[in-house]
């Protein structure tokens, strides 16, 4: 394996500039809510004031009357139910029955202005049966009065309850010489992505039905609205046009993507629905609210022998991804450590509040969270560094945890090490004054689900078409879902790259499922190690041909010619070549335009257990993080001063857009330390605006030193692994951890707001602690 | 949620602006650079069908260290050096107002004016209306401390606490004239969320004066807050005077951000005149002033906590007062 810090590729593990950043720093990326399309209408929705509420009847009589309204919708129309995993599907377009939680949808309007729309949506009239309002998932776990859903475990609210146990955590606890047991409460948090939720639809008098979605997975949308509307999946078009950011917020279908699409099949006419923040905020699909308890126990040296953890997730109102996540707080503490025993039981909860699902690095934050403070609190009790705790567990390369993960490449301990010494490590802990601090922070994650939601398992989970005409040009269709992440440059770059030509010469088409086959989209961090093998087989193809060309007209074999820069040349001559439209020219005499496609699909991994597939991956990142902060401790108030970033994503192929990723995560995991939190009094969301939901402002970012230490994959693309969610974890602990160190207060609940810094103080000073003499 | 239509009046002098709003009585407000208003009504918050902008009256506009129009943009002020040195507690304002776009648009009189603010009233048409209105826009009762009598929302501008430690006058025009009187007096300390302001309907504020006096003191404001941009103050504290290690001449103490009007209080810094500015006398201070304030829970932090951080902050405040620089 070799080291990634220099790059044997001319483009690959460069810092390549997003090929449609001119476009979008110029407005003239078109986004959905850009998209206008003749006589369309404005597509509204009504939403439930009540938390759980009984709709006995709906008149929509005056609605309809009103001049301009060209359909209102109720749920009866469209009542199939769907959802983004195949066995939940509990949500539906409109509410069908009840309404679940202030925000869900009631009803929808296609009327010729907004105004016209809401003036018909307040004319809405509604006989309602108020139900019991539940929102303390620790009240749903066993039976209740009305439970939100019919499907709840035995007359309760859980939604998925997963109990798995390998090896045999009592004995272990019974022979460790250390144990600590922590438990966290984590508030949740919302993606708050840039571009709030758009979608325009469009029935033609041909038939068929075309959809512009911001979507992260247009493939998946199609699905929906084909089980839904009742549409075979080809008379369906789904466009993706350029995204604002997703974050796994558009990861779902959305059930008012479904109902644009079914206003317009009522109305004949273009349809668009375009959300305001506070609609965001009640589709949320952000991370759960989470309660969890976690016992790790070692021996005298401070190896691991066993985790037992048990986790109560708030659902909100539907499934979503709920059965994954609930797999997730458990299985994604598998790593990066070696964890001989475990016990994990997990319960997610349906609430009457919006519904939670998938946020970046989904189902591994908050548990790694409270893990991560565990370790700090053992690493203490037994006399070790953090450091040299963790380097003591650390999971080694080409291991196999004990729920049977395939670990393969893993550069952890360089992690660990790279962020040692860059951040002074050995200088600063408990050697920093009163209220400053070092805090280290780990993590993994997942390079791409090998269990996918899919038609079989057997389907390629990525597909890349290319085609190249007579002007040299190469078109590159594939459903992959550029969010802003760079998945298009990097498509672009490895064609280019496996080609020999300059980036120009690749463009990489909207997503239309018309023409794009399908790639399973933006989530689980799967695109640059799927796509990216996809897109790599697909240009080897187009190579092959192009060097057989110019193997004929320089009368060689195809074996003694190289990829040149825009050129094929002899390998022991480099000076004896044949241009690239020369070559391309000669292949397409008697095909015309070359094609070619690449696909790939992960090999099967994991054990027969039920559940078993859950955080299976074909490969791994790792994370090492040190956080330095500064505590004002008569105020509460603190800076995070600095971030070490210490991570193994194999190698960078676009250097710019994994420190953007990195950069980005580090922001994110902060907000949700710093004050990001969606706040509720009961059912109620009190703060659905970015003014009270507080996202980190730039002052607030602390210095950023990114450290990849990775090696090659042995599986990924030009051996690449993730960098887009695992970054975010390691970020909330080291971070929590520092505070500790700053100020010897543990902190298990975030966000961690100056009052909760100042009452943890009140608490250590009431407890008679002292602290670096204070 | 998007603005309803409003008719919209252009006026160019301060006397027609005041004539219209007598003529819409009721059905009027002023619009300066509507970074308050306009979001406001996008909330439906106490819509009126009328607007009477002020870009256009130029009397509004332009400042000098005696006055400052009430039309004049935030940033216009945080621009001009030499006010910032003479000023420096109102220069600390001045710079922790929302963030530098906002105070492109936003006004003095805007600011000094800002609509008190809550976490039940500051919502959309639809969260007010799923949970019952509340007594400062379209219903009947207090979420915040149950009752149907008083409004507890919170006074939320920066640059009052600044400017009442000044003595600043505010310049007033009227259907029956012009008059000055202290800013003190433009909030009322008897009123409560709603009727805050001693404003009669169609009143303007034309203009803020400063004293002579108010030039070249020592001044600081500072602001609780959880992002240190964006965010309206949890709390406000400003100090401005003249003192050194042996003798206090002048102070003055004012508190925004934690109850409906924003406070001034001299009954704790006039015994402190002519005596030095120990640490105990300070920290007594402190004391004082968090035992007199008595916020409520209708902002993001607890008012356990902002109680707590007002003595902190007229600690510092007062620590931290600088020297102001222009011609005393």
């Amino acid at each position: 394996m070799a080291s990634v810090s220099e790059s044997p590729y001319r483009l690959l593990g460069r810092r390549i500039p997003y090929v449609e950043g001119p476009l979008k720093v110029t407005g003239r990326a078109e986004y959905t809510d850009d998209l206008q399309r003749p006589g369309m209408l404005v597509g509204r929705l009504l939403r439930s004031p009540w938390p759980h509420a009984r709709l006995r009847s709906i008149d929509v009589t005056a609605a309809r009357a009103v001049p301009g309204v060209h359909a209102v919708l109720t749920g009866d129309r469209y009542p199939t139910p769907f959802g983004v995993l195949p066995i939940t599907h509990d949500e539906t377009a409109i509410a069908v029955g009840k309404a679940r939680y202030i925000g869900d949808i009631v009803a929808a309007v296609a009327a010729s202005d907004e105004r016209t729309a809401e003036r018909a949506l307040s004319l809405v009239r509604f006989d309602v049966e108020p139900l019991p309002e539940h929102s303390d998932p620790r009240m749903g776990v066993s039976k209740v009065d009305e439970p939100i859903h019919a499907r709840g475990l035995a007359g309760s609210n859980v939604q998925k309850e997963v109990v798995q146990h390998f090896g045999d955590v009592d004995q272990a606890f019974a022979r460790a010489a250390h144990s600590v047991r922590v438990r966290g409460t984590f508030a949740g948090v919302t993606h708050a992505f840039t571009e709030p939720m758009a979608t325009v639809a469009e029935a033609t008098p041909d038939g068929r039905l075309t959809v512009y979605s911001a979507t992260q997975v247009p493939h998946y949308l199609h699905r929906a609205l084909s089980e839904v509307l009742g549409l075979p999946m080809h008379r369906i078009r789904v466009i993706k046009p350029e995204v604002g950011g997703g974050f796994g917020g558009k990861s779902d279908p959305l059930p008012h993507e479904i109902v644009c699409a079914a206003l317009a099949i009522e109305t004949g006419r273009p349809v668009k629905i375009l959300f305001d923040r506070e609609d965001v905020f009640y589709t949320n699909h952000g991370r759960h609210p989470t309660q969890n308890d976690v016992r790790i126990a070692t021996d005298a040296d401070g190896n691991l022998l066993a985790y037992d953890i048990e986790a109560l997730i708030d659902g909100g109102a539907w499934s979503s991804f709920g059965t994954v996540t609930t797999y997730y707080n458990g299985v994604l503490s598998m790593g990066p450590y070696r964890v001989p025993n475990f016990r994990y039981r997990g319960r997610r909860v349906y609430t009457n509040r919006p519904p939670s699902g998938a946020m970046r690095a989904h189902g591994g934050t908050n548990i790694r969270y409270t893990i991560e403070v565990a370790l700090d609190r053992l690493a203490e009790e037994i006399g070790t560094d953090p450091f040299d705790l963790r380097v003591r567990n650390a999971l080694p390369p080409d291991s196999t945890t004990i729920n049977q993960f395939r670990i393969t490449s893993s550069s952890f301990l360089e992690c660990l090490s790279a962020v040692r010494t860059a951040s002074g490590w050995d200088e600063k802990f408990r050697k920093l004054p009163y209220g400053r601090g070092v805090g280290l922070g780990c993590g993994f994650y997942i390079s791409g689900s090998n269990s996918p939601i899919h038609f079989t398992p057997k389907m390629p989970q990525s597909t890349v078409h290319l085609k190249v005409d007579m002007d040299g040009g190469i078109a590159v269709h594939s459903m992959q879902a550029d969010i802003g992440q760079g998945s298009n440059t990097l498509l672009a770059a490895i064609v280019a790259e496996v080609l020999g030509v300059d980036l120009d010469r690749v463009h990489v088409q909207r997503v239309d499922s018309d023409v794009s086959p399908i790639d399973l989209g933006s989530y689980s961090s799967r695109v640059t190690f799927m796509m990216g093998n996809a897109a790599r087989r697909a240009a080897e193809e187009l190579k092959e041909r192009l060097l057989a060309a110019a193997a004929e007209l320089l009368g060689r074999p195809a074996a003694s010619l190289k990829v040149g820069h825009e050129r094929f040349e002899l390998s022991e001559d480099p000076s004896v070549g044949v241009p690239f439209l020369e070559a391309l020219h000669r292949a397409m005499e008697t095909t015309g335009a070359l094609t070619s496609s690449g696909s790939y699909q992960t090999d099967p991994r994991g054990g027969a257990f039920k559940g078993a597939k859950a955080g299976t991956a074909p490969a791994y990142s790792f994370a090492a993080y040190v956080a330095e902060v500064e505590v004002d401790h008569e105020t509460g108030e603190y800076r995070v001063e600095k971030v070490w970033a210490g991570f193994d994503c194999g190698r960078p192929l676009n250097r710019l857009a994994v420190e953007g990723q990195i950069e980005g995560s580090i922001h994110m995991g902060l907000g949700q330390v710093l004050g990001e939190s969606m706040n509720y009094r009961g059912a109620r969301l009190f703060n659905p605006s970015l003014l009270e939901y507080k996202i980190p402002t730039p002052q607030q970012m602390p210095e950023v030193e990114i450290l990849l230490v990775g090696r090659d994959d042995p599986a990924g693309p030009f051996g690449a692994k993730e960098a887009g969610e695992g970054p975010l974890i390691a970020t909330l602990p080291a971070v929590g951890n520092a505070l500790y160190d700053a100020i010897g207060v543990r902190f298990t609940e975030l966000p961690i707001t100056p009052d909760r810094v100042l009452r943890g103080i009140d608490r250590r000073h009431a407890e008679g602690r002292g602290w670096k003499g204070r | 949620m998007h603005l309803d239509p409003f008719e919209l009046h252009r006026p160019t002098s301060v006397e027609e602006a005041v004539r219209l709003a007598r003529e819409l009585a009721g059905r009027c407000d002023y619009l300066a650079g509507g970074t308050d208003l306009l979001p406001n009504y996008k909330m439906h918050l106490n819509l009126r069908p009328h607007l009477i902008a002020l870009g256009d009256v130029r009397e509004l506009r332009g400042h000098s260290l005696d006055r400052v129009g009430a039309a004049e943009p935030l940033a216009d002020l945080e621009a001009d050096p030499e006010f910032r040195a003479a000023y420096p507690g109102v220069a600390d304002a001045l710079g922790e107002v929302a963030t530098p776009l906002v105070r492109a648009s936003g006004t003095l009189g805007g600011n000094l004016l800002v609509e008190t603010r809550c976490f039940f009233f500051n919502q959309s048409y639809f969260w007010r209306s799923s949970l019952g209105f509340c007594l400062k826009a379209d219903g009947d009762k207090c979420h915040v401390v149950p009752q149907k009598e008083r409004c507890y929302a919170t006074f939320s501008g920066d640059l009052a606490p600044a400017f009442l430690t000044l003595d600043a006058e505010v310049e007033v025009a009227g259907p029956s004239g012009r008059r000055r009187r202290p800013l003190s007096e433009l909030y009322d300390a008897a009123g409560d969320g709603i009727r805050r302001l001693s404003l009669a309907p169609g009143e303007l504020v034309v203009a803020l004066h400063l004293p002579r006096a108010a030039r070249g003191q020592r001044g600081r404001y500072k602001k609780l807050r959880v992002r240190p941009s964006f965010d309206f103050p949890e709390l406000g504290v400003a100090v401005a005077g003249r003192w050194d290690e042996r003798s206090v001449d002048r102070l003055s103490l004012a508190v925004g951000g934690v109850e409906t009007y924003p406070r001034r209080f001299d009954e704790l810094t006039s015994p402190l005149l002519g005596a030095p500015l120990t640490t105990d006398r300070v920290d007594e201070l402190a004391e004082a002033v968090l035992r007199k304030v008595r916020p409520v829970h209708n902002t993001f932090l607890l008012p356990d906590y902002r109680r707590r951080m007002v003595a902190v902050y007229v600690r510092r405040a007062l620590a931290e007062a600088r020297e102001g620089g222009a011609a005393g």
